[in-house]
């Protein structure tokens, strides 16, 4: 089977270049998906599963190195970069590859060879890894935190607390807001997809256990492993169960 | 460092034959940053070493009799050619030059010539010949040895000097260079898209390129001077935005609205430039639907309004000044203290207005 990648660059020139030199260094593998922020990029992952990943690191919605964080490691990345983006010496430590913009296939082609060795491979040391790309996020100025969410129910523009949310669910072209505010059960739909929406919500709050399922981590009763690659949530005090995709089960691992 | 006390070496300046030495008078000031050292231990001692040699063969000269007077002698002298020396360390110009070899030279031989003579001519003898002939070679190998000195230290100075001026430029240019601040991270991105354009045929290679060139050809003079008129530094603005607009596509939208009137202001430049990169940094690049970025100046009575407003994400709520914001708060203070203002805060209808406000000076 040809080994399957993920690019992603905000800007179209320098993503066509990528997709260019790859195709000439490594003619067998298929691009899967060619995504223009990290928002798409990583609900790219999610739907590809792609055995590598090419990541600008400067992207609307999402960093590539927030995208690599969310990773963790299950797959090699490769940032893509300018010159002047952050901490570079420590990606020459080795820990995390990456290529200078404009691509040079001779750079490009050394780290694809590090790559194959390393496809379906679990990251060496993926507490290490993770770590540095905290500390790498923590350099990068993000978009500010969502506090309340405005749907649209009947006639009324609705303010929902981002802290009476009990699960967002992506539906076909909506977002569906399941909320409880002052002791009432509330329903509403909004427009901004789910996948936007991840960037702008507390990661210590919320959690995202499916492509189209995020979830306030304080409303969580229990994961269920049902069989062998299924895992559902019951929520306190609810009684909809959420199902938990495979990337995610790795999150409720009992000790 | 002035013409007129240069050598030209393409000239031959006669007055070194009837007033040799080293032109160059230094100033007080040039001597506090490159003459303040110490002569070298070891110059030091090669030179008395040399002294006491010349003091010797002198000694091998001289009758026996004329040894006690000769060694007082020596000691005299040299304690003169020390004092002169000293003088040359710290003035090494052709005047002190003149002053130090007379008196050196006329002490020497007077010197040597009295002690030794005395008697003889006393008793109405001239004066032999081997005292006349070691008094005048001493007093030229003196002269010889003061010239030297003082050539050598002047020469020292003057490269000293030299290097000190040139660390400076260096150091200007790269001041100017960091505050230019054309940052690698859009230029490096810039060519890549560029790259990708001519390889792949792209009819936006040309106009990347052309707009490329035209923007730095814009700012490079930007910062060698104090002042730069709005209008010259909006148009760097429009070939920064152009550059951008063709990597990014829709994502960016922009207008520069320069009233007549507020062209010809003269203001610190790179300030606008800076407020323009900060509204794509952190507005347009940030921004998933991209962004709109619309450039406005104006002017009322004797004020000058120049605003940059974006509809990215807006500010922060722990918003901090970054180096570009800092460096032009700085400028802006030092061109027009407490009559200028730079404000950023959140817009109304969403995103970030960034607007300065100083007194309108114009050429």
């Amino acid at each position: 089977m040809k080994p399957t990648a993920l690019i992603a660059d905000d800007e179209e020139a320098p993503r066509a270049q990528l997709r260019a030199a790859l195709q000439a260094a490594w003619p067998s593998l298929n691009i899967v998906a060619e995504c223009a922020n990290g928002v798409d990029a990583w609900d790219a992952w999610l739907e590809h599963e792609p055995q590598v990943c090419f990541l600008d690191i400067r992207m609307p919605g999402m960093t590539g190195i927030d995208v690599a964080r969310r990773i963790g490691g299950r797959t090699p990345v490769v940032f893509v970069t300018a010159y002047g983006d952050h901490a570079l010496a420590a990606f020459d430590a080795g820990a995390v590859d990456y290529v200078m913009k404009p691509v040079d296939p001779e750079r490009l082609s050394k780290a694809l060879e590090r790559v194959r060795t390393r496809i379906d491979q679990p990251a060496l040391n993926p507490a290490g890894l993770q770590a540095l790309l905290e500390q790498l996020a923590g350099g990068v100025r993000r978009p500010a935190m969502l506090d309340t969410i405005q749907a649209g129910v009947g006639k009324e523009v609705r303010q929902i607390r981002v802290a009476d949310i009990v699960y967002f669910e992506a539906d076909a072209r909506y977002t569906r807001v399941v909320y409880v505010s002052d002791g009432s059960e509330g329903e509403a739909l909004i427009r901004t997809p789910l996948k936007e929406l991840l960037a702008q919500l507390d990661e210590r709050e919320f959690l995202q256990v499916h492509r189209s399922v995020i979830v306030a981590r304080r409303h969580i009763a229990a994961a269920v492993r049902v069989d062998e690659g299924h895992m559902h949530l019951t929520l306190r005090g609810r009684p909809e169960t959420l199902s938990v995709s495979r990337p995610f089960q790795g999150l409720f691992k009992s000790q | 460092m002035s013409a007129d006390r240069t050598h030209r070496p393409d000239q031959v300046d006669w007055s070194q034959i009837w007033y040799p030495g080293p032109t160059r008078v230094f100033t007080a000031d040039e001597m506090a940053r490159a003459g303040t050292d110490r002569p070298s231990r070891t110059l030091l001692t090669v030179t008395m070493l040399n002294y006491a040699l010349a003091g010797f063969v002198l000694m091998q000269m001289a009758p026996p009799s004329a040894t006690a007077a000769l060694s007082l002698l020596l000691a005299i002298a040299g304690v003169i050619a020390w004092l002169g020396l000293r003088r040359l360390w710290v003035r090494p110009d052709r005047r002190s030059l003149a002053v130090v070899s007379t008196i050196g030279s006329v002490a020497l031989m007077l010197g040597l010539i009295g002690t030794i003579e005395l008697k003889d001519l006393a008793r109405g003898q001239p004066p032999r010949e081997w005292v006349v002939v070691a008094g005048i070679a001493l007093a030229m190998l003196v002269t010889v040895v003061y010239w030297f000195a003082a050539v050598f230290r002047a020469h020292q100075i003057e490269s000293r000097l030299r290097e000190l001026a040139e660390r400076e430029r260096a150091l200007d240019m790269a001041r100017q260079l960091a505050a230019a601040q054309i940052q690698p991270h859009f230029l490096f991105n810039s060519l890549a898209s560029l790259q990708h354009w001519v390889q792949a045929k792209d009819d936006r290679a040309a106009p990347m390129l052309m707009a490329l060139t035209a923007f730095l050809r814009a700012t490079l003079p930007l910062f060698n001077r104090q002042r730069l008129a709005l209008g010259d530094e909006a148009e760097a603005v429009r070939q920064y935005l152009e550059v951008v607009r063709l990597r990014l596509g829709d994502r960016l939208h922009y207008g520069i609205h320069i009233d007549p009137t507020a062209a010809p202001a003269q203001v610190p430049p790179g300030l606008l430039l800076t407020l323009v990169e900060n509204a794509v940094e952190h507005g347009v690049m940030p921004s998933l639907s991209g962004a709109d970025v619309q450039v406005t100046a104006s002017v009322q009575g004797s004020q000058l309004t120049v605003s940059v407003h974006d509809t990215g994400p807006g500010l922060p709520t722990d918003a901090q000044d970054g180096v570009g914001l800092a460096n032009s708060r700085e400028r802006l203070q030092q061109a027009f203290a407490a009559a200028a203002s730079l404000t950023l805060e959140n817009a109304p209808d969403g995103g970030c207005t960034a607007r300065i406000v100083c007194p309108l000076e114009t050429a």
